[in-house]
């Protein structure tokens, strides 16, 4: 956008630099990648080289071997879409009513919204366990996806704000005068045009709950059967004597369908990024 | 002229009545309620009691302690000591990573397409990488016996965790690894959102660079610049993962101790729930007071929310 | 700004009822005892678990043949994290285990918290129990009742690898300022390998400088414990085990963080010289790089050919308040600590048997054991059997304090009486 007006020098120096610092960026995840390759002994050679001769998929086995890990795998692709689906509804639901409609408290909530985003999470797992316990819900998936729908809403409705304000007014007026109920507006047209907003947010919940291992390391107590990805590569790393072929596979396979997903929505990403906070 | 009247005297829809927004807010407050302010609120009780293991698991009545908890913290020199390495630590981070995430968002705006894209997605794969995963990985690269950086450094066996700056340093180098690209990605939509004429005029005008940037970009972005910054504060504020993994739960002797590291250690490890509580009320009020800026820019910009 | 009232709206709503407690649990013991289902048994994780293991499923396989109907559930735990899981589980009784293993330190913690179940009746009725060590029998006790049976017992003393020693023309030290030199001395010739390696987290290493020097934990009176930490004899004893954290045996910057069983691995992995361990690490020791290559005496004390006086640890087996299966649960737990199990895990483990007959006979046929069972000879010490003890180890006062005086930030005058402050603090809030 800039170019037509940078000198060619520059822009050939700019360039040089954007992709040096790409590979600088990039380096920990080829690190990580490489060293879940790399074969027994080489990992722990004080000759750390940038490349591997005999890549081997030893620590692989070892990480779906010695844990049910194909299992936890399923479980947090569970856990983390069941949250992105239903905070992604709710949300749109709870932007729609705070953007679209002027009624009391309407700035008392968007408040509480903005505050609720800054409760540390880490604080609240006390009185969360006694919620859930009292739910009945602990050592099952449920433990780990209510709190994580609770915790993604609030940015999620304040992400969505901006989407849902910018479908003109004309537009709803229109959609009524043409006969169209509420909740055909709602779901037939006022949905289509915020996905991509839902789409930008969907990748801030996604995150969260795929990371977490705060809430599975507290709520699954016995039943290990339902345990996540990120307690399954807490058991690698022993702070004693971390196998660290195994926690850079088992990282590797748990980097991969973020990656993945973040790959699919990139182009929607960065318009939606621009789009949350245009407004 | 009909409908405007008809819309300012009753509601601001036409088919519109005060029910239809509570019903559509109706699934998230009862989320929140349940899972986010029931949970604050019994935080906040928890706060003012006498709440050890003996007392959660029953073997001990609860007692009241009005503020005992918080005048037994506020004593606490290791409190204020943590208080404020987290209040440095958190703002080392978000200016590291505003700084680097703008800076790169300006570069992206001076290259052709292929560049722009291999940044693009190797910034995209720092955010996806998992808070767990970056901290093991940054750990490896940083090892002193079989870590890369160590040996291209030539720092031998150099222990980067050992003394408190430098294990500091270390988790604030994962900490804008993985949260710069947040920064990246919204400054560089919004730059792109100013219209390009704007920007040709002032540079045929003769404006330098950074004379464009400063009058011209930066009050234009103002608005995304106080919304990154303030979720960068929210975020590295609460660091919790990096620290907790990487100084493996707060570093020698609890050199690196954060607010929030500290209160789980209190709470889970010495289990005093109360305690725990209080910190986490304290940090509650400090992320409250931020935002109350944060509202007051808003409002005197102009903006309504 | 008119924002303001609006949050002082939110906050007073959300503000505190005094009239309304916090949550609970309801911890009361189950009345029910089925006698047939499952039965969820927890036990401690070990390095190089597979031996244990193999004895724990053979226990089990006989049980479950003997109680038809019966299936048991063995799950192995993380030492590191095991007081949250332990919370927890007595925090939710529908999560708990109905038997567990627990480390000797913890019991008191355990039933103050109202977790454990007494068994002293069944205890006292089951024939084996009589001959049981009276120091492992103590180790159950409180107040006078048992809240589980004795697993194995564990002493610490000086491992040392034989082939150095050879090549460097060293005898095993006889006493505590000979073990420095010694370690000092390897270190000085192969810089590859620590002296003898120790661990600023490693609080069940560094208390036999304290007890040697004449120094204590904490001393009681009327059944309440006041900390020594801070006594003049026991910072003697920490300035002797923290001055080994230098860079002429074991440098600060690598040794400072570790624990335990980090020492094991670094010795067992041929990286060190010497190193404080147990009897139970006799197997990770054997599956290391140093296999047939090491030797094992008692720890030196301060007086030449004297013993320090070590820590007399080890784990138990209890039956959680919780069990909904009382009478399978508490023979479980019998069976798991049977003579018969405890000789076998001798055999699997190296794990010394709590019965005195059963150690002597193992004893007699290992020739590695003769050091340990001398130091348990030579008078052991035991931690302050007070609930404040669980709190003062989970909260890691004492490897704290060995960290503030090896990185420099304190020195021991300072660290010590911070750490006997704490130390006050939990006996007096556990009462």
């Amino acid at each position: 956008m800039l170019r037509g007006f940078v000198r060619r020098p520059w822009r050939l120096a700019a360039e040089a630099s954007a992709l040096l610092i790409a590979v600088v960026v990039a380096f920990p995840l080829y690190w990580m990648v490489l060293s879940a390759f790399k074969p027994a002994g080489e990992i722990e050679s004080s000759e750390p080289r940038p490349w591997t001769l005999a890549p081997s998929l030893d620590s692989f086995r070892r990480v779906f071997g010695q844990q049910e890990f194909g299992r936890y795998f399923v479980n947090s692709l569970a856990v983390a879409g069941t949250v992105v689906i239903v905070s992604a509804l709710v949300a749109f639901l709870a932007a729609t009513a705070v953007t679209r409609f002027r009624f009391r408290f309407r700035t008392t909530l968007l408040i509480m919204f903005l505050v609720a985003q800054m409760v540390p999470v880490e604080a609240l797992t006390i009185p969360l366990f006694f919620t859930m316990r009292g739910l009945g819900l602990l050592n099952t998936l449920g433990s780990l996806i209510l709190p994580q729908i609770a915790f993604s809403l609030p940015f999620a409705i304040w992400m969505l704000r901006g989407f849902v304000k910018a479908v003109p007014d004309a537009l709803e007026e229109a959609a009524y005068i043409d006969g169209a109920s509420r909740t055909r507006f709602l779901w037939q047209i006022l949905f289509p045009l915020v996905f991509p907003g839902l789409v930008a947010t969907s990748v801030f919940s996604f995150i969260s709950a795929w990371n977490d291992f705060l809430f599975a390391k507290s709520f699954i107590i016995s039943d290990t059967s339902q345990s996540t990805l990120p307690m399954a590569l807490l058991v690698f790393y022993k702070p004693d004597d971390p196998d660290w072929g195994g926690v850079m596979a088992a990282s590797t396979v748990m980097t991969i369908p973020v990656l993945v997903f973040f790959v699919l929505v990139q182009r929607r990403l960065v318009s939606g990024l621009g789009g949350a906070v245009k407004d | 002229m009909r409908v405007r009247r008809g819309r300012s005297r009753s509601s601001p829809r036409p088919l519109g009545s005060w029910t239809t927004p509570w019903i559509y807010l109706a699934p998230a407050l009862v989320v929140l309620g349940g899972l986010l302010v029931y949970p604050i609120y019994q935080l906040g009780l928890i706060s003012f009691f006498q709440y050890t293991q003996a007392q959660v698991s029953g073997g001990e009545p609860t007692t009241f302690k009005g503020f005992g908890n918080y005048a037994e913290l506020f004593s606490d020199s290791q409190f204020w000591q943590v208080l404020l390495s987290t209040v440095l630590f958190a703002g080392a981070c978000v200016v590291s990573t505003l700084a680097v995430g703008c800076a790169l968002a300006v570069l992206l705006t001076r290259v052709r397409a292929v560049p722009r894209l291999v940044l693009m997605l190797a910034a995209l794969g720092a955010w996806a990488t998992p808070a767990v995963t970056g901290s093991t990985v940054w750990l490896l690269l940083f090892d002193p016996d079989f870590g890369p950086v160590n040996r291209v450094l030539g720092l031998g066996d150099h222990s980067w965790t050992y003394g408190r700056l430098s294990a500091f340093f270390l988790v604030l180098l994962e900490v804008v690894w993985c949260s710069f690209p947040f920064v990246m990605v919204t400054v560089y939509a919004g730059i792109r959102a100013v219209p390009s004429e704007v920007l040709e005029a002032a540079a045929l005008d003769g404006a330098s660079q950074w004379r464009i940037w400063r009058s011209i970009l930066t009050p234009m972005l103002r608005p995304i610049l106080t919304v990154v910054t303030i979720q960068s504060v929210i975020w590295d504020f609460k660091v919790f993962t990096q620290i907790y993994v990487m100084t493996n739960g707060g570093g020698i002797a609890g050199q690196n101790l954060v607010l929030n590291v500290y209160a789980y250690q209190q709470a889970f490890a010495s289990s005093k729930y109360s305690l725990g509580s209080a910190i986490g009320v304290v940090m509650l009020l400090m992320l409250l007071a931020v935002t109350l800026v944060y509202l007051r820019l808003l409002r005197r910009q102009g903006e309504e929310l | 700004m008119k924002l303001a009232p609006r949050f002082a709206v939110l906050l007073a709503t959300a503000a505190v009822v005094a009239g309304c407690a916090p949550q609970t649990s309801d911890n009361s013991a189950s009345d029910k005892d089925e006698t047939s289902g499952t039965l969820r048994v927890w036990l401690f994780q070990e390095v190089g678990n597979d031996p244990k293991a193999k004895v724990v499923d053979s226990v089990v396989t006989a049980f479950e043949k003997a109680h038809k109907g019966t299936k048991v559930d063995v799950e192995y735990i993380p030492i590191d994290t095991r007081a949250q899981r332990v919370k927890a589980a007595f925090n939710d009784p529908k999560s708990a285990p109905d038997v567990m293993e627990y480390g000797n330190t913890d019991t008191a913690g355990y039933v103050h918290d109202g977790g454990l179940l007494d068994v002293t009746k069944e205890f006292g009725a089951w024939s084996e129990a009589k001959d049981t060590d009276p120091t492992a029998k103590q180790s159950v006790t409180v107040d006078g009742k048992q809240y589980g049976s004795p697993f194995y017992v564990g002493v610490r003393a000086l491992y040392y690898r034989t082939d150095v020693f050879k090549d460097l023309g060293l005898q095993p030290p006889k006493t505590m300022a000979e073990l420095a030199s010694t370690a000092r001395k390897i270190h000085m010739a192969k810089s590859d390998l620590y002296g003898l390696v120790v661990g600023g987290a490693y609080t069940y290493g560094a208390m036999p400088f304290v007890w040697a020097n004449g120094g204590e934990l904490a001393t009681a009176k009327d059944g309440t414990y006041t900390s020594a930490i801070d006594g003049a004899a026991a910072q003697k004893g920490i300035k002797a085990y923290t001055s080994l954290f230098t860079s002429d045996n074991c440098p600060a910057a690598k040794c400072a963080v570790m624990g335990g069983n980090d020492t094991i691995t670094a010795f067992a992995a041929g990286k060190a010289g010497m190193a404080i361990g147990g009897d139970f690490s006799h197997s990770a020791v054997e599956a290391g790089k140093v296999k047939g290559k090491y030797a094992v005496v008692p720890l030196p004390g301060v007086a030449s050919g004297s013993v320090a006086p070590a820590f007399a640890g080890g784990n138990n087996i209890g039956v959680l308040k919780s069990t909904s299966h009382r009478t399978l649960a508490v023979d479980l737990m019998e069976q798991l600590t049977s003579k018969a199990t405890q000789a076998s895990m001798f055999d699997a483990m190296g794990f010394l048997p709590t019965f005195t007959d059963v150690r002597d006979a193992a004893a007699a046929k290992v020739p590695f054991e003769k050091p340990f069972v001398e130091t348990l000879a030579a008078g052991t010490k035991f931690v302050p059997a007070s609930p404040g003890w669980s709190e003062i180890d989970s909260s890691l006062v004492l490897p704290t304090m060995l960290q503030e005086v090896i990185s420099g930030k304190k020195s021991v005058a300072a660290a010590s009486k911070d750490a006997a402050k704490k130390m006050n603090d939990a006996f007096s809030s556990a009462g």
